[in-house]
């Protein structure tokens, strides 16, 4: 009989350490909280740098996923984890042979930012809000029409100790950038002001695309950090910042404002770690052995991690990590059962 | 009779060197007192002001009726070592009245009655003074254990920590856990020589007689007598540089504070009396979550004032103090320990140049027309849900309001006063007064409490009522100006420090929220209520160590199990929402999201 | 404004000089608060500030002057500050930026 992996999580990283398994022939589960498979990626509208639309990557792999016939759990959400089986909180337990954490992370609430006023101000949007915006195609107020001047905040969420957010989110950047490249060719009479603290271009084709937008799309960047937003009396934004590179106060009102959220390691990894005895980092993330040979392990043998749940990353990031993973496992299986995986495909 | 002998000579100097410093501290200090506090002094005297300290001395410096609300035991211990003296004192100079009459008996004679006139040589002596006198040596002992005990064990005596001493309070301390012990022996050595029926000093005496020699009992009787003169001597030459100055400060203390005097943002002489009616009893230690949650142990309110009055105060210690005034709703002597704090900051930091805030003249960003105005505060800015929620009451309520600050305002000048810049916090006071006066406004809210605070307590605001948001949302239910929807939620309510213990406002806000809800208490409230950590007057902690009181004081507030966190102040505010993924409100958002109008 | 002027500036060499200003008082600054080198110049207390709303006063520019070991008109600058406290609430770095001005300020006016 096959090995057994489960993984805990449905969305990109769970679900392509699952096919990377499948053909090594090994039997993956999928534990999924969700009813569907995709996690955050299913909702988002177009992926940096290329502009592919996020349903090109994230639908093949869930219809793989069926076509495999991976069996999956939905609606359930696992509370313990250890090396030989999870256990879900319907009190079900499921064993397996190895577990991979693919749980991703949590969208910082920008609630907790309240003096960017979200929630409170009608055209106060998250990116996340943006993207499901762009997914109906068409980007408006709360009123119906067109913004005519577009603020787009970075890290928020991200490098903040006043919300314990330490570290910096990785893809905020990349996604203003895309945004407000996005927001310029759907509404092209439309200024777009991106208030950033640094710009981190760390991908390939980032940097163009970050030239791109200011010398095609004349996007403005503003090095400086919004420090409070207030609303008008027609509902537009009032924001205040410095412009450090003037060393001035800088003082403006755009109809809709956008918060780049970051990414916030998960609520309950906190219990999971304590549970299972993995080590979580100072910032809430399961914490990996290194962050080279061992970027997947974790400190328990047989538990293994895929994707975000270890730190913020792209969507490419993850699917490349998701490789790394399933032949982490697959070595690991080897090891403890002394089984070649051409013996077992045979099997 | 001479009533003298040898060794009453350490006695005698050091009595009369502990009178001559004290007479001397006591003078020179109301000599320097300003005209203002000499004026009430001269005002009051002849008052039943004066009846009444005389009352609170008994009750306090004798009784300790406070510490005995707070901690039983430690009640006791001082109780039967202050009450328990006292009356050794008064019985023993009533003994000597009734056995010698009104003659002119000198100081040693009353103190060493036993040795001048031991039992044989009085003719009809009455044997309920032996039982008195030895009733009260056993408490004055009692007291003395328990202190021992108190040192070693604090815990025990429902104290976490003892204080740490300086020097003087050392000697100070050793020579007052003899002077009862030597007492007993020397009294019981007398018993033995020449008997004595007293239960306690009489029964040790026949057993002394029993066990020793009679040539050993006369050997060590003068001794054991010079000890305890001498431990007396040392106890009252250390005393005056001693925490057991207290006990000479407290009176006049009790004195002048019912004659009105207190302790102001300057530092003044009547300093001198807070200062030194200090006992370092410690009870300030145990409430300071600076200890409790950091683990600092040199900066709590005892050691400020020990610093202080040693002159060795180091900025560091002056500024690392959260004013959350937790300190002094325990303190059993009512130092005004906060105003101390601040005026000890202000030492050297207070001296603003000329044209400090010229900037400010002319300034009035404010808007519209009311005789209520509407003083959001500086942090308020940054919880706008605040002064939205405000704003959508005051329309519900049809109040017309002028709004002070919503397009950015100047500050209350408090957090200047915190940091010990007094003089040029009143440019700020100045400011804003005039801006108040000119919209002739008779009511001002505010949703910052530092700022009501600074407003009740350092301005001069007459014929404007002063309110926090609370107080006003409360006043407008209670007229039936303002209806709110009661409903299943419950909710924890976090009271501020300058609201509650600093203006204390306690009940407003709890019948606000108990209108639209199920109120929770946390296990600490009210005057007990803990600190948010992000008090502005702690200039010494830093960001992380303001987070982990935040996060302690916070998981009182979730542990109740409500579904909203609430609370009345900006700051608290933030400090509770960076430490949870709990919901938080502040008070007015509860009510706007609950309006029935 | 491309460099501080505080009404000093009128024989001020334009160039911050790193090998002529003494960055004694500095290294003495960051030494007693060295979360100072952790601002990573985002403004947001400048933005934020009381005091800069109303005369042009940048907390940000100053204590970075300051760090560059150019001290001259800080102080007087400095003391425009209400000490209110919202720069504080908004650093994402967590500088306690009321004690950081409390400490220039001692520094500098040498009290």
């Amino acid at each position: 009989m096959a090995h057994r992996v489960v993984i805990v999580g449905g969305g990109a990283a769970g679900m392509q350490t699952a096919l990377e398994l499948k053909s090594r022939g090994i039997e993956p589960m999928i534990v999924e909280r969700d009813i569907e498979l995709g996690g955050k990626a299913r909702a988002w509208h177009k992926l940096f740098p290329s502009f592919t639309p996020a349903s090109d990557i994230m639908q093949p792999l869930a219809q793989r996923v069926k076509s495999e016939r991976i069996r999956c759990f939905y609606g359930q959400e696992v509370v313990d984890i250890a090396s030989d089986g999870v256990m879900l909180r319907s009190g079900e337990r499921i064993p397996a042979d190895a577990v991979v954490v693919a749980t991703g992370f949590t969208l910082f609430d920008a609630h907790r930012k309240q003096e960017y006023g979200y929630g409170l101000y009608d055209n106060v949007l998250t990116s996340v809000d943006l993207e499901r915006m762009m997914n109906g195609g068409c980007v408006a107020l709360a009123d119906g029409s067109k913004p005519r001047r577009i603020a787009i905040l970075h890290c928020v969420g991200s490098r903040d100790e006043k919300v314990c957010q330490k570290h910096c989110s990785k893809v905020c950047c990349i996604t203003g950038v895309k945004q407000a490249i996005e927001l310029k060719q759907l509404i092209p009479e439309a200024d777009v002001f991106n208030f950033y603290m640094d710009i981190r271009m760390f991908g390939p084709g980032y940097e163009e695309l970050y030239r791109e937008a200011q010398e095609r799309y004349n996007v403005h960047f503003v090095r400086g950090r919004i420090s409070e937003a207030s609303e008008t009396i027609n509902k537009r934004i009032q924001i205040k910042a410095e412009d450090t590179l003037t060393g001035r106060p800088l003082r403006m009102t755009v109809d809709m404002l956008v918060l780049l959220v970051g990414m916030s390691a998960n609520y309950e990894n906190e219990v999971l770690a304590k549970r299972a005895g993995l080590e979580l980092a100072p910032n809430g993330y399961f914490r990996t052995v290194d962050s080279f040979l061992g970027a997947v392990r974790s400190q328990r043998e047989g538990i293994f991690f895929a994707g975000a749940a270890t730190a913020p990353k792209s969507l490419a990031d993850t699917l490349a990590e998701a490789s790394l993973t399933a032949s982490a496992v697959d070595d690991y299986l080897r090891r403890r059962f002394n089984t070649a995986s051409t013996e077992r495909a045979e099997l | 009779m001479t009533f003298f002998a040898p060794f009453t000579i350490p006695f005698i100097a050091g009595t009369i060197f502990l009178f001559a410093v004290v007479a001397i501290k006591w003078i020179l200090w109301i000599v320097k007192l300003p005209k203002v506090d000499k004026r009430l002094i001269a005002h009051n005297l002849f008052s039943l002001s004066t009846l009444a300290a005389i009352w609170e001395v008994v009750r306090e410096s004798l009784l300790h009726v406070r510490i005995f609300r707070r901690n039983m035991l430690l009640g006791f211990m001082h109780m039967s070592l202050a009450f328990g003296w006292f009356l050794l004192i008064v019985v023993g100079w009533i003994e000597t009245i009734v056995y010698l009459g009104f003659e002119m008996i000198p100081l040693q004679g009353h103190v060493f009655f036993k040795y001048f006139m031991p039992i044989n040589g009085i003719e009809s002596h009455i044997p309920l003074f032996e039982q008195l006198m030895d009733a009260l040596l056993l408490l004055v002992l009692t007291g003395v254990a328990l202190a021992w005990f108190k040192r070693f064990g604090s815990k025990r005596m429902g104290m976490r920590r003892a204080t740490k001493h300086v020097l003087f309070d050392r000697v100070a301390l050793g020579a007052l856990w003899f002077i009862f012990p030597l007492r007993l022996v020397a009294e019981s050595l007398t018993a033995a020589i020449y008997g004595g029926n007293g239960f306690l000093t009489g029964s040790l005496g026949g057993w002394i007689a029993e066990l020793l020699p009679n040539a050993v009992v006369a050997a060590i009787y003068e001794p054991a007598w010079w000890c305890y003169s001498s431990a007396l001597a040392l106890f009252f030459v250390a005393m005056p540089f001693s925490r057991y100055m207290h006990i000479f400060t407290e009176i006049p203390l009790i004195f002048l504070r019912k004659w009105r005097l207190h302790p102001t943002l300057e530092r003044k002489s009547y300093d001198n009396f807070e200062v030194e009616a200090c006992s370092r009893c410690g009870i300030c230690i145990d409430p300071c979550q600076l200890q409790e949650d950091l683990g600092m142990h040199d900066t709590q309110s005892v050691y400020f004032l020990r610093d202080r009055r040693y002159n060795m105060l180091s900025l560091k210690v002056a500024n690392n103090c959260l004013m959350c005034g937790r300190c002094e709703s325990v303190c059993p002597v009512g130092i005004n320990l906060t105003t101390l704090r601040i005026n000890s900051r202000a030492k050297r930091r207070n001296i603003p140049h000329e044209g400090r805030y010229r900037y400010l003249v002319d300034v009035d960003r404010s808007s519209g027309n009311g005789k209520v105005g509407y003083f959001a505060g500086c942090m308020s800015s940054l919880t706008p849900g605040v002064q939205r929620s405000m704003e959508l009451i005051f329309k519900s309520v049809g109040e017309e309001v002028w709004y002070a600050d919503r397009d950015g305002g100047v500050c209350c000048g408090r957090p200047l006063m915190l940091s010990g810049e007094t003089d040029a916090a009143r440019k700020m006071v100045a400011y804003n007064t005039d801006l108040f006066r000119r919209h002739e406004i008779t009511t001002l809210v505010t949703s910052c409490p530092i700022c009501l605070r600074a407003f009740r307590e350092n301005y001069h605001l007459d014929g404007i009522e002063l309110l926090h948001h609370s107080q006003y949302i409360d006043r407008l239910i209670a007229e039936g100006r303002l209806s709110v929807s009661a409903g299943e939620a419950s909710f924890s309510y976090h009271d501020p420090c300058e609201l509650g213990r600093g203006s204390n406002v306690y009940e407003e806000p709890r019948r606000v929220i108990s209108a639209i809800g199920e109120l929770r208490e946390p296990r600490h409230s009210r005057r007990d209520a803990l600190c948010c950590g992000s008090s502005l007057a702690n200039t010494v902690i830093n960001d992380g160590q303001q987070l982990r009181i935040a996060q302690r004081m916070t998981q009182e507030l979730v542990t109740t199990g409500c579904d909203t966190i609430v609370t009345a102040c900006p700051l608290c505010h933030k400090a509770i929402a960076r430490a949870t993924n709990h919901p938080v409100a502040d008070i007015a958002e509860v009510v706007a999201g609950n309006i029935a109008n | 404004m491309s460099t501080l002027n505080f009404g000093y500036g009128i024989n001020r060499a334009r160039a911050i000089d790193l090998d002529t200003n003494d960055l004694g008082k500095s290294n003495a600054i960051i030494a007693e608060m060295p979360e100072l080198q952790t601002c990573i110049g985002c403004g947001s207390c400048t933005a934020s500030c009381s005091a800069g709303a109303i005369t042009n006063f940048n907390f940000r520019k100053l204590h970075t002057a300051v760090r560059r070991g150019e001290y001259k008109g800080i102080y007087e600058e400095l003391s425009k500050c209400m000490l209110c406290g919202k720069c504080q609430l908004v650093c994402p770095r967590g500088i306690n930026t009321r004690a950081l001005v409390m400490l220039i300020k001692r520094k500098l006016g040498d009290f």
